[in-house]
C-alpha cells in the first residue's frame, strides 16, 4: 500500500514537471514524455515483474492528469511494461548504449502514438525526429550520470 | 536474481488490458463519455488549489494586510482592476471598426447589480491548458461569470476579450466551457470587407490560426496576404462585421481548392478577463 502511494506520488510529480516544461520545449519542436520514461525506468529497475493491472491503472491516472483521452496512456503503459518484462533478462547482455536506444526509441514511439491520437491534423515529423534525438540523448546522459555518480543516483542502468 | 518473463496467463491479461484500453480510447474519442470525470477532476483540482490557498497563503496575507492597514486599499484596487478590465472590453465594443451595437448609448456597463440591464457579462479565466492549446486539435477554455445568476442559459454565447472574438460557449456547467475558434471542430462564417467573398473558416488546431477552404473558380475575388476578414453574421451566433484577423498564408491545393490561413486578432492567452454576450 505504502509502495503504491509512493509510486502514485512519483507519477503525479513527474506529470506536474512534464506539464510545466511542455510549453517551453514545444517552441523547439520537442516533446519530452518524462512521466512515461520515469515509469519505464521504474519497471526496468524493479526486481520483480510489474503487475499489468497496476500499469493500466497508472496509465489511466496519467490520462486523467494530462487531460488526454482515457485509454491512451493506459494502453501504452501496458505495452511498455510487457516489453520491459519480456526483455528483462536480455537487457543484462545489452550495452548501456543499446539500453539507452531502447528507452529513447520507446519514448519516440510514445510521442508518435500520442500525437497520432491527440494531434492528427497537425502531425509533425520534425517534432517526432527532434523529440527522438532529444530523448535518446537524455537517456544517454542519465546513463553517464549514473555511471559516474553511482552514490548520488543509486540507479542501475 | 533473474526475472521471469511473462507467463501465458500474464500474456493473456496483458492482451485483455490492451484491448480494454483501446476500447476505452475508441469510446472516449467518439462519444466523449468521460467528460464528466474529466470535468470533475478539473473542478476538484481548482477547488483544492483554492482551498489550500485559502488555508495556507490567505491567512498570512490577511494578517500582513491588517498589520499594514492595506486591506481597504487592496479591495479598492481589486475593484478598480475589475472596472479597468470592463472598460477595456467596453472600448473594444464601441471602437470604430466593431459594430456590436449601432448606438453606443445602449451599451450598458457589465458591473451593474442588475444583470438584465447589462448587455454582456464579465467572466474570469478558470482553466486553459497552454500545452494543449499549442500542441493539440482540441482547444477548450473554462471561464466563470462574476455574477452567479443561473436564470439565463449561456449556451452558444459569444466570448470575447479586448482584442476580439475568441470563441463560444458549448457547455453551461459550474464553469462555462468555451470552444475556441482554433478548435478543429469549430467553424465560423466569415467574409471580406467588400461583401463579395464568404466562407466558413474552420479551426486549424494550431494556436491563433483558422483555415478557410474555398473554390477559386466560384469565388473570384483576389485574396492577398494581410487581407482582413470579418464575421459575416450568417448562422446567427456571431454578430456581423467584427474583425477576425488577417490572411497569413495562402495554399493552392488544387485548381479548384484553395486554403487561406487567417491569423486571429484575439489571443485567449493574452487576458484573464473576458466578456460573454447574452443571447
Amino acid at each position: 500500500m505504502k509502495d503504491m502511494v509512493k509510486k502514485t506520488i512519483f507519477l503525479m510529480v513527474m506529470s506536474y514537471v512534464e506539464i510545466n516544461i511542455a510549453a517551453t520545449l514545444s517552441n523547439f519542436f520537442i516533446i519530452f514524455p518524462i512521466t512515461f520514461l520515469g515509469y519505464s525506468f521504474y519497471v526496468y529497475r524493479t526486481n520483480s515483474n510489474a503487475n499489468p493491472i497496476e500499469a493500466f491503472l497508472f496509465g489511466l491516472l496519467v490520462d486523467l492528469i494530462h487531460g488526454s483521452y482515457f485509454g491512451l496512456n493506459a494502453t501504452l503503459f501496458c505495452l511498455i511494461t510487457y516489453l520491459i518484462n519480456s526483455y528483462s533478462n536480455a537487457f543484462k547482455i545489452f550495452s548501456y548504449l543499446q539500453v539507452c536506444l531502447f528507452f529513447g526509441l520507446s519514448a519516440t514511439a510514445y510521442v508518435g502514438f500520442t500525437q497520432l491520437v491527440l494531434n492528427i491534423y497537425n502531425f509533425s515529423y520534425i517534432t517526432l525526429l527532434v523529440s527522438s534525438f532529444f530523448n535518446i540523448i537524455f537517456c544517454i546522459l542519465v546513463a553517464i550520470f549514473t555511471s559516474y555518480f553511482p552514490k548520488i543516483s543509486r540507479l542501475k542502468i | 536474481m533473474a526475472r521471469i518473463t511473462p507467463t501465458p496467463g500474464q500474456k493473456i491479461l496483458y492482451f485483455l488490458l490492451v484491448s480494454l484500453g483501446i476500447g476505452i480510447l475508441y469510446i472516449d474519442i467518439n462519444t466523449n463519455s468521460f467528460q464528466e470525470i474529466k470535468h470533475g477532476y478539473k473542478s476538484l483540482k481548482i477547488s483544492s488549489v483554492y482551498i489550500l490557498k485559502n488555508i495556507s497563503i490567505e491567512p498570512v496575507r490577511r494578517v500582513l494586510n491588517l498589520t499594514k492597514s492595506k486591506k481597504t486599499l487592496l479591495e479598492e484596487n481589486t475593484n478598480l482592476k475589475k472596472a479597468l478590465d470592463a472598460s477595456y472590453l467596453n472600448n473594444y465594443l464601441i471602437s470604430r471598426e466593431n459594430s456590436f451595437y449601432k448606438d453606443d448609448n445602449i451599451l450598458k456597463y457589465p458591473l451593474l447589480d442588475d444583470d438584465f440591464k447589462a448587455n454582456y457579462s464579465l467572466a474570469k479565466l478558470k482553466d486553459l491548458d497552454p500545452n494543449i492549446f499549442k500542441c493539440c486539435d482540441k482547444h477548450r477554455m473554462y471561464i466563470e461569470l462574476f455574477s452567479n445568476s443561473k436564470e439565463q442559459s449561456n449556451l452558444e454565447s459569444v466570448v470575447f476579450n479586448k482584442s476580439g472574438i475568441i470563441g463560444q460557449i458549448t457547455n453551461d456547467g459550474n464553469y462555462l466551457e468555451v470552444i475556441l475558434l482554433t478548435d478543429v471542430s469549430h467553424s465560423i462564417p466569415i467574409k471580406s470587407i467588400s461583401d463579395t467573398f464568404f466562407c466558413n473558416a474552420k479551426g486549424s488546431g494550431r494556436a491563433n490560426i483558422i483555415i478557410c477552404s474555398y473554390n477559386p473558380l466560384i469565388w473570384d475575388e483576389e485574396i492577398l496576404l494581410t487581407k482582413t476578414f470579418y464575421t459575416s453574421g450568417l448562422g446567427g451566433i456571431f454578430p456581423r462585421n467584427i474583425k477576425i484577423g488577417n490572411v497569413s498564408n495562402i495554399l493552392d491545393i488544387s485548381p479548384n481548392l484553395r486554403e487561406i490561413e487567417i491569423a486571429l486578432s484575439a489571443n485567449p492567452l493574452d487576458d484573464e478577463i473576458f466578456g460573454v454576450f447574452k443571447n
